[in-house]
């Protein structure tokens, strides 16, 4: 085990090599090109023997991996932004064959207009697909997750891809100290890979051949059941992780909390904001406010007890999105709602850091006082005080 | 390996699988009068779905995978296939 000062980018990186990855199908985009980039340096230098197939698109790249994937070979990809999205068709053919693979996503806000900056929309608009799908907060629980991602999509109670999320520049370019476990460890956590089927000339079989109604529905209520089973899974290969690999943080849950056992009020978030977050609770508790958060780690499966039972008795939660889906406020708050609105007299929700927009802890602060005075609208718009409001404009203003 | 109850693959194999069945969707299915047909084997030779079957030197229609089409019908040089509506 060694300690080093890398990017998220380099311990993703990292994390492919100890996981003994076969082949990677690549295309660069940015945020995440450093990804690829790492791994074709450490190929070049022979540290690595995995089969780096450059292709010509993102489409491509997940095609690649899903064929190699298929050929019982453990396989990864990475990608981001326009990347996901042009992807997409190749991401549910991979869900839809019940095929382990891994993909880490350095999220990205989604043009037009053109931005390369941090947001979590790329992410979230993928959560019907059938992938799993965790978040890191920061570039150790990158390494982490990307780690844990082979085991548990290859454990045959899952069999499902699986993608980690991790925020774009924000965890992906910024370097911090990272333990980095030894390749024995991760040896004996990460078995070789088993799978439900691989295309063998010997013995051939079909895949995604055309479906009648009556099996393409079985089918989809497979996925589902084992993205529900998959939450006691991934506790279960969390707690070995934390035994055999771990130092830092705890996976023995699919969500985090932070001081929140005695909170009359919860703030939920995903991702790399959580620390700023964190912070700004820690000033709140020293003024006597009783404040904590919940950390989403795992988008799906969605652990509806984990939540209910963090979220139960609080007067009223705040859930911060950077994420939006349109007409309906952030996808978190639109979960969280649907999960707890029960129990929880008052949620609402805040989108903001929108295309890479700067939240900074004073922010938060302002926004979590503002939440304890009582938010009027169920979702708030937030912008920094350094952004001007959006203000209307018809097309002949443009000019 | 120990596959779980819920679990469920999309995978065929080659040939008729249980994915080429034709359900309950087809409206007209082929009836060969076996007094008229020559054995010819025009319609093994024309079905797109293979699913006429030579048999005694005449033919025999597997109606679990036939979807009805009506090709074997055409081809008939003696009009020995009639389609016969199923609703
Ligand atoms: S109706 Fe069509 S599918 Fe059925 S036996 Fe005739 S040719 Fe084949
Ligand atoms: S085409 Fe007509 S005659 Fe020839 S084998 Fe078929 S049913 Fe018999």
């Amino acid at each position: 085990m060694i300690r080093k000062i890398i990017s998220g980018n380099e311990a993703v990186a990292l994390a492919v090599k100890l996981a003994r990855v076969g082949v990677t199908g690549i295309y660069p985009i940015t945020p995440q090109t450093t990804i690829i980039e790492k791994l074709a340096e450490m190929k070049a230098s022979g540290e690595i023997n995995t089969e780096i197939v450059r292709v010509e698109s993102e489409h491509s790249a997940m095609a690649a991996t899903f064929g190699a994937a298929l050929a019982g070979i453990r396989s990864f990809t990475a990608t981001a932004s326009q990347g996901l999205l042009y992807m997409h068709e190749m991401i549910w053919w991979v869900a839809g064959s019940r095929t382990p693979v891994v993909m880490v996503v350095g999220t990205r806000a989604v043009g037009a207009p053109w931005n390369i900056w941090n947001e979590h929309t790329d992410f979230t608009s993928e959560r019907d697909s059938g992938w799993l799908m965790a978040f890191a907060s920061n570039p150790q629980e990158a390494l982490d997750l990307t780690l844990q991602a082979f085991r548990i999509s290859e454990d045959e109670r899952v069999f499902l891809p699986m993608m980690v999320g991790m925020d774009g520049f924000i965890l992906s370019h910024t370097k911090t100290n990272v333990i980095i476990p030894d390749q024995e460890d991760v040896d004996e956590y990460l078995p070789p890979r088993r799978q439900p089927y691989v295309i063998d000339p010997e013995d051939p079989v079909g895949m995604g051949n055309i479906f009648p109604p009556e099996e393409y529905m079985k089918l989809r209520q497979s996925i589902d059941l084992s993205i529900k089973n998959s939450e006691d899974v991934i506790r279960e290969l969390g707690m070995e992780y934390n035994k055999k690999l771990n130092v830092l943080g705890d996976y023995s849950t699919l969500n985090v909390t932070y001081k929140l056992d005695d909170a009359d009020y919860a703030v939920v978030v995903m991702g790399a904001w959580a620390g700023d977050t964190m912070e700004a609770i820690d000033k709140l508790r020293e003024r006597g406010v009783k404040i904590g958060m919940l950390r989403i780690r795992y988008l799906r499966p969605w652990s509806e007890k984990e939540i209910r039972d963090a979220l139960k008795d609080k007067k009223a939660v705040l859930v911060l999105d950077r994420s939006i889906s349109m007409g309906r406020g952030g996808p978190l708050y639109v979960e969280i709602k649907s999960t707890i609105s029960d129990i929880v007299p008052s949620i609402k929700g805040v989108v903001s850091g929108l295309g890479g927009v700067s939240v900074s802890k004073s922010d938060l602060l302002y926004l979590f006082e503002k939440f304890l005075q009582g938010i009027r609208e169920d979702v708030l718009w937030y912008y920094p005080k350094e952004v001007g409001k959006i203000e209307l404009r018809t097309p002949r203003d443009i000019e | 390996m120990s596959l779980l109850e819920y679990q469920y693959f999309p995978v065929t194999r080659p040939g008729k699988g249980a994915g080429g069945k034709t359900g309950s969707w087809r409206v007209f299915k082929p009836v060969v009068n076996y007094n008229k047909c020559i054995g010819c084997k025009a319609c093994f030779m024309f079905c797109p779905e293979s699913t006429i079957i030579p048999s005694d030197g005449k033919v025999r229609v597997d109606y679990e995978y036939c979807k009805g089409c009506g090709v074997c019908a055409n081809v008939c040089p003696v009009k020995a296939i009639e389609m016969v509506s199923e609703t």
